[in-house]
This record gives structure tokens, sequence and C-alpha cells, in this order.
């Protein structure tokens, strides 16, 4: 029989990541109007175009509501309570990374983020994003020399206007719903990549979010364009203090591909979740979508979830090149008092288009995990196919596991396959392997990464690693 | 809408039963589902509203019954025409149930009825007069086979209820039969209470004519150790809903349901079910197939609910449809909602069209395309044909739905 109790005592590991930095920051006052929103696009400087898409997406904003349907249990936002701008002071121009503050260098650190030259990871280019603001970007001049742009959105604002003004919202339209509308209006930084025709990006890019304030909503917003024939694979992790108060997390993702290119996007969340409680804890609710455009394009989600008190994502993908691929990979695990409703969209618009999605869902404690998925087949996706699978894993009796995959065929020349699954930690495994000598907290470890294994296989190298290390984390402790 | 505004100015019905009283006060204000909501979202409202856009008819004309006479020992009730029953003998009794029996089981539920998960049985408790309003109570082994019929009359609403208590240790096979006429709607709701250790074969056959409309709805209660089997078949309709909720009240029990909707024209026709597992080990097999052709729409959503205490559960669903059009469309939701640890669930969905490569093999061994169509169309019908109980051997369902369609 297994102990319930001992299970629960393995999924129960503190956060390691809740530390402050104490550092000087620059932030607006509180509240949302047009004032705000002007002053921010004054500090970015930004050109008439921008401020006119934020003043145009809030004014959608004041007129939609905000959504129920996924029915998330939490206190209503006071929108009104929140600072849209923090950032930490420092010199104005950064020519090297020398002059950033080194109590942010540290920060950075500490989270197994280094961006000091000597430390820099091996092929891997980072932009760190603190608060609302981009504060460093590593391995620049060596993507230049590829033609490769990897910057700050602010910067990419003032340098390649044009590429902005004519894909920015065009993924994510300012209207597509309540938290983009807002990310729309408010968005204070992200990640710019674009990646010209016919290259295969030398490193892969990485942005690390970390929110230090708690009382700065954080709305990054991230924008790839990948032209013909070129290919990018693209990481993301983040991180936050623990606070006893709810901080609100609204990015919005938007990856284009042309013809033949691919575009590989992998996140490992671990926003602070809360307490046992469930007091505190990020508010993650975010839009992330790529649209295939081209032929042949593909676009790949892989995603590890394992923080934040809420999560409300559903990285989708329009395909309509044809021929076009969309995937989806995901790990979601919660615990204590977290709720996720995530899962993706895959509209097949073109023809010959195909789609795999692979859920795995682990809830714990008192959790909920529900995977809410839409598969559409339009009129024109002749010859499409989609393949679904979502299992999930439940450990302790008051945990709970839903599965919503809507799906809806208008094409009768194509196919859709989704299965579904529910199940447990089996005590027959358990009981093997600890026969074999093998420690229960790493026997569950052990099985959990099983689990997972169809995931994390999608993952690229160091985000697996740290993926098996922040389950590890979650679920045991010692292991990585 | 004229019945929803007739609900409004409650000028429906002159003398109201207690019933009517009770779920007319309900729908007066909010006489329509949230058309937002699940259940409802993807109902097309020209259809809804257009079924609802009859006169309540409480006569019931002499009518045929398309089917033919049995010529076993069944025992066969139309709903609203000749439904005194009163059968005792030394194995069986099938008997009516009493106002007060009925009054009283119609309250219970009515209490916890939601306004858009229980709208069609709302309403038909609303219309439904005491004529149309049957309730049997039924004990005993070796009973004979049931069928139970109701139908519409064109250009009028109708409303039948039917209501069975299958006392412990007892078993049958019920088919019960929704005709719909042309320019018709028919709302027909059926509850099931079958206690400890009972067991139905239960077949719902719902054909319809020309612009015929029905919103069919069937609640069900299993105590310990009973066994429910369902077979359905919904065909010809403009619009037809089939809701079905299914209640393991104390688990222990066994459900298992093969359901099927053909759309052809422009019809559109849904089937909802909800099945919750109250108390430990229940089980569940359910298959839903759905064939839509031409502009039709065919919808189905299913959701299985396991709450804490129904450890051991195992259910498994699954929708399997099939597309021949493009102008077509399938909407599918297969949904779980899972807190007890310890069970099996899984469910399933896929959504092709007839396979090209039997297809292919077929021709060559010449067989003409069309015939070839047929036998895979026919084999697709056949697991759910074959598991509704007593119309299989006399009633060609298979060759109604291959040829007529």
């Amino acid at each position: 029989m297994v102990n319930e109790n001992l299970v629960k005592d393995v999924v129960k590991k503190p956060y390691k990541y809740g530390f402050v930095t104490d550092i000087e920051t620059e932030k607006i006052s509180k509240g949302l109007n047009e004032d705000i929103i002007r002053l921010i696009s004054e500090k970015k400087e930004e050109p008439q175009y921008l401020l006119d898409f934020r003043l145009k997406a809030f004014k959608k904003w004041q007129k939609m509501d905000e959504p129920d349907w996924a029915g998330l249990g939490y206190k209503q936002i006071d929108y009104q309570d929140i600072i849209y701008y923090s950032a930490p002071k420092q010199k104005e121009k950064i020519s090297s990374l020398d002059e950033v503050d080194p109590k942010l260098l540290e920060t950075f650190d500490k989270l197994g983020i280094p961006l000091t030259e000597q430390k820099k990871l091996t092929n891997v280019a980072v932009d760190a994003v603190f608060d609302s603001v981009s504060i460093a970007t590593t391995f620049r001049d060596e993507l230049a020399k590829h033609g490769v742009i990897f910057c700050s959105i602010s910067e990419a604002v003032k340098n390649h206007s044009d590429l902005i003004e004519k894909y920015l919202g065009t993924v994510v339209p300012a209207s597509d719903n309540y938290f983009a509308a807002l990310n729309s209006a408010v968005f204070s930084d992200g990640s710019f990549v674009y990646i010209p025709k016919g290259v295969t990006c030398p490193m892969d890019l990485s942005s690390y979010f970390r929110i230090n304030s708690g009382d700065t909503g954080q709305f990054e917003r991230t924008l790839i364009i990948a032209e013909e024939s070129s290919s990018v694979s693209y990481l993301e992790g983040c991180t936050a203090p623990m606070f006893d108060t709810n901080t609100l997390h609204a990015a919005v993702v938007e990856l284009i591909a042309l013809d033949d290119a691919s575009i590989k996007y992998s996140t490992v969340q671990n926003w602070y979740a809360g307490d046992e409680e469930g007091v505190g804890g990020i508010f993650n609710f975010v839009t992330k979508r790529g649209k295939c455009l081209g032929k042949r394009s593909k676009i790949s989600w892989s995603q590890v979830e394992t923080g934040s008190s809420i999560t409300w994502k559903y990285p989708s993908c329009l395909l309509l090149g044809e021929e076009s691929i969309g995937e989806f990979y995901s790990v979601a695990l919660t615990n204590n008092l977290q709720q996720a409703d995530t899962g993706t969209k895959m509209i097949h618009i073109g023809p010959k288009t195909k789609s795999t999605i692979v859920s795995k869902g682990i809830s714990a404690g008192n959790s909920i995990n529900s995977y809410r998925g839409l598969v559409k087949m339009g009129r024109k996706a002749a010859g499409s196919r989609n393949y679904s699978q979502c299992d999930s894993m439940l450990i302790g009796d008051q945990a709970s596991a839903n599965t919503f995959p809507y799906i809806k065929s208008q094409q009768s020349n194509s196919e859709i396959e989704h299965e579904a699954s529910t199940c447990r930690i089996s005590e027959d495994q358990l009981f093997y392997l600890q026969s074999r000598g093998i420690e229960f907290e790493e026997a569950v470890s052990m099985m959990v990464s099983g689990f997972c294994r169809d995931v994390f296989n999608q993952l690229p190298m160091e985000f697996a690693a740290e993926a098996d290390k922040l389950l590890a984390l979650k679920l045991e402790g010692s292991v990585g | 809408m004229e019945i929803i505004e007739k609900i409004k100015t409650n000028k429906l019905i002159d003398k109201q039963t207690e019933i009517q009283k009770i779920c007319l006060n309900k729908l007066k204000s909010s006489p329509l589902p949230n058309p937002k909501s699940e259940l409802w979202r993807l109902s097309n409202k020209s259809k809804f509203s257009n079924c609802l856009n009859y006169s309540i008819n409480e006569k019931n004309p002499k009518y045929n019954i398309p089917f033919p006479e049995n010529s076993q020992n069944a025992i066969r009730l139309i709903i609203g025409e000749n439904c005194q029953i009163k059968l005792i003998n030394e194995n069986y009794s099938i008997q009516q149930l009493s106002e007060d029996e009925l009054n009283k089981y119609i309250k219970q539920q009515i209490a916890c009825f939601d306004q858009n998960e229980n709208w069609s049985d709302l309403l038909n408790l609303s219309l439904s007069s005491t004529k149309n309003f049957l309730g049997l109570k039924i004990n005993g082994s070796k009973i004979p086979p049931i069928e139970i019929f109701s139908h519409a009359s064109s250009n009028s609403l109708n409303a039948k209820t039917l209501v069975i208590f299958l006392e412990k240790n007892c078993a049958i096979e019920l088919l019960q039969v929704n005709l719909g006429k042309e320019n018709s709607s028919l709302s027909q709701s059926t509850f099931f209470l079958l206690e400890e250790n009972s067991s139905v074969n239960h077949g719902v056959v719902s054909y319809g004519e020309n612009r015929s409309n029905l919103l069919n709805s069937l609640n069900v209660i299993q105590q310990k150790n009973s066994e429910y089997n369902l077979g359905s078949l919904h065909f010809k309709f403009n619009y037809a809903r089939f809701e079905i909720s299914i209640k393991q009240s104390a688990g222990n029990a066994k459900t298992n349901i093969k359901g099927m909707q053909i759309t052809k024209k422009d019809e559109q026709i849904s089937t909802y079910t909800k099945i919750d597992f109250n108390g430990p080990n229940g089980f569940l097999d359910q298959i839903n197939k759905s064939l839509a052709d031409d502009k039709s729409h065919a919808i189905f959503e299913g959701s299985i609910i396991v709450p804490k205490i129904a450890q051991k559960t195992d259910a498994s669903q699954l929708s399997r449809n099939l597309l021949l059009s493009n102008l077509a469309q399938i909407d599918t939701k297969p949904q779980l909602e899972i807190i007890a640890d310890d069970v099996k669930c899984k469910h399933g969905a896929t959504i092709s069209q007839l396979n090209e490569e039997e297809l292919f093999y077929m021709r060559t061994r010449g067989i003409t395309l069309p015939e070839a169509s047929k036998l895979q169309l026919s084999s697709y019908f056949q697991e759910i044909i074959s598991f509704i109980p007593v119309s299989k051997d006399r009633w060609d369902l298979l060759d109604k739905l291959l040829n007529e369609n």
C-alpha cells in the first residue's frame, strides 16, 4: 500500500528562488489610465504608431469583461492597484555588461543564469528581463554576424521599427482576449528575434524573466520572426520572489514562420506558486500563439509548467501554409492550491497540415490541473491530420485532473484522433522499484520522470536538464 | 416562439397540475436556456426557435405506428393513447404509479434541476398533462419485453413524460420509440429509477419525418449493483437533442451506453451525456457514433464526473465520427473531471471519413463504389444497432438507415 503521507511529503518542497533583490528601482504610480499608457510610451521613447496601438488596445480592454469560462477561482484583481512600469535604476546607456548593476548580475547568477562574459553558458544567448525592462542580452555580436537580430523589444522598436510595425499584433490582435488587450496597452519589454532568410540560428536563444517587485505586474511581449528556410530554438524561463500578495503576469508571445521556417519555443515556468494555504503567488495569464504562414513551416511549443498560483495558458498554432506543422508538448505539475488550466489550440486552415499534441498533467495536494484544448479542421484543410494525447496522474485523493478537449471538423478529408487517460502512481511499479533497493522518494521521482519522458525528449538539452531538476525540486529535493 | 411567449404571460395552460405550476414558475423568470452555456452554445438558434414555434397539443389523434405489430408477447404502450396498465401474475407485476408517488419523485428531481442542464425537462414537465404522463412500477422476473411509443402530431408540440421504477432484483428489456411527424415538435422526458440488483436493457429509437423536431431527455438513477444498458439511435430530425444524465447514486453499478446519431441535409442532432459517479467501484463503457452528411451538423458532448468518493471507478468513453461531406460539420467534446486518485478513466475521439483502402479493396473485387460504401456503413451502424433490444430482429433498422436515409 502506498503511504499517502509519504507521497505528499515528497511533493512538498520549498521554493528556491523566492528571494528579493534589494535594488533601487524606478516605478511609476499605481493605476491604469490613458496618461499612464502615454507615460510608459514616453519613457520608452516610442514612435506614434506604437502609442496609437497601445491606446486602441486600452479602449478595447475597457469594453471587455474578464473571462470566467475556465472556472478558475481567484479573488477579483484590482487593476488600479498594480504598478505597470518598474525598472531598476541604472546608467542611461549600457555599452557593455560591466556597466550593469552588479546586484542584478548577482541575482541572475543566483538563479543559475550567468550573464557575465566569463561565465556565459556556451552556445546560449540570453536576454534577461528584470521586472519591466530587459537589462542585458548576451552574444549579440556573434549573432549579428549571421544577421540574426536578438534584442529587447524596446530596442527593436528603435532600431527595427519597420519589422515591429509590420508584425506586432498580427498573430495576437489587441482585441484577442482580455489579457492580451491589457498586455497590448501596457507591455513594457520583452524579446525580439529576427532570423533572416536561409539562416539556421547558430545558438539557442533564451529569455529569462524575473519579477522582483511585489506590486508590479509583468507584461512582456515577445515577437519572433523566422524568414524563409530559417530555423531557431528559443528558450524561456521565469521566477519570482515570495510575496503574500498575488502578482499579475500577462504576457503575449507571437511567432511567425514563413516558408520552410521552423521555430521551437520551449518554456520552463517556475513562478512563485504561493504557499501551502494558497497565499500569494503569480497569476500567470498568458497568450501565446504562432502563425505558420509559409508552406512547410513548423512551430513547436514545449512547456514545463510547475509554478504560478494560477496558470491560464494555451500556446496555439494557426496552420495556414500548406503542409505546415504544429506541435505542443506540455508537462504541468500542480501542488497545494495551485490551479492550472492549460492546453493548446491547433487551427488547421491550410491543406495537408499536421499537428501533434502531447500533454501530461500531474496533480498533487488540493490542486486543480485541467487540459483544455481545441482542434479545428477548417473547410480548406483537406488531407490534414491531428493526433492528441492527454494523460493525467493524480497524487493524493484531494487533487483534481480534468480534460476538456474541443474537437471541431468541417473537412471530411481529414483525420482527428484524441485520447486521454487518468491514472495514479502504480503501486506495483513502486513496490518493484523499492524491492530493488531504490528509495521511495527516488522511485516516485523516477516514475514521474518516466511519465513525462515523451515531453522531456522534446526539450532542448539545457532545458531538459533544468526541467528534470525542477520536477526533482518539486518532487524530491535531492535529485539533480 | 409561441410557447415561450405564453410561458412568460402565464397563458399556456388553464388547469395546471402541481408539477406544472412548479416548473412554469421556474421558467417564468428566464424561460430560455443561456445560449452561451456549454450545453447550448452549439445549438442552431433558428432551428431551436422553430422547434418552439408550435402551439401545445394535449390531444393525441389516432396514430398508426409504422412499426409492425409484435407477434410475440411483448407489451406495447402508447403514451397518451392507451397507457392504462395493470398486469399482475405470479412472476411479475407492472402497475401504474400512484399520483402521490409520481409527484413525490418528480418534485425531488426538480429540486436539483439546473436552468441550463435540465431546461428540456423543465419545459417537458411544464407542458406534459396528466394524460401524457406515464408512470410504471415494475417488479418480478420473466417480464416480457416492453415497447413504449411517444409520437408527435403535425403542426403542434407534444410533451410526453415517462417515469419507471424498477424494483429490486428485477430485469427488463424496454424499447422506447419516439416518432416525429412532419412539421412537429416532440418533447420527451424519461425518468428511470433502478433499485438494487435490477437491470435494464433500454433501447431508444427516435425516428423523425420531414422537418420534425425532438427534445429528448433521459434521467437515470442507479442504485447499488444495478446494471443499465442503453442503445440509442436518432435520425431524420431537422433538430434533435438527446440529453442523458446518469447518476450512480451509491457506486458499484454498471453502465453501458452505445449511441448513434445520423444527420443529413441541413439537420442538426446533438447528444449530451453526463455520468455522475457517486460511490466507489462504478463502471462505465460508452461509445457514441455520429455520421454527418450533406450540410448537416452532429454534436456530441460527454462528461464523466468522478468525485473523491468514487474510488476504483473504471470509466471509458469513446466518440467516433464519420464526416462524409465537406459542407457538414462535427463537434465533439468528451470530457473527464476527476478528483478520486485510484481510478481508471480514459476517453478517446476520432473524426474521419470512410476508409479509402477498404473501399479500394472492395472495388478491385468488383463491388461498386455505392455498394462498397454501404457495406462499410453497415458495419459502422451494426455495432450500435445490435445493442438495441427487441427491435433488432423484427424491425430492420439497418435497412431503414441504409436505404431510406
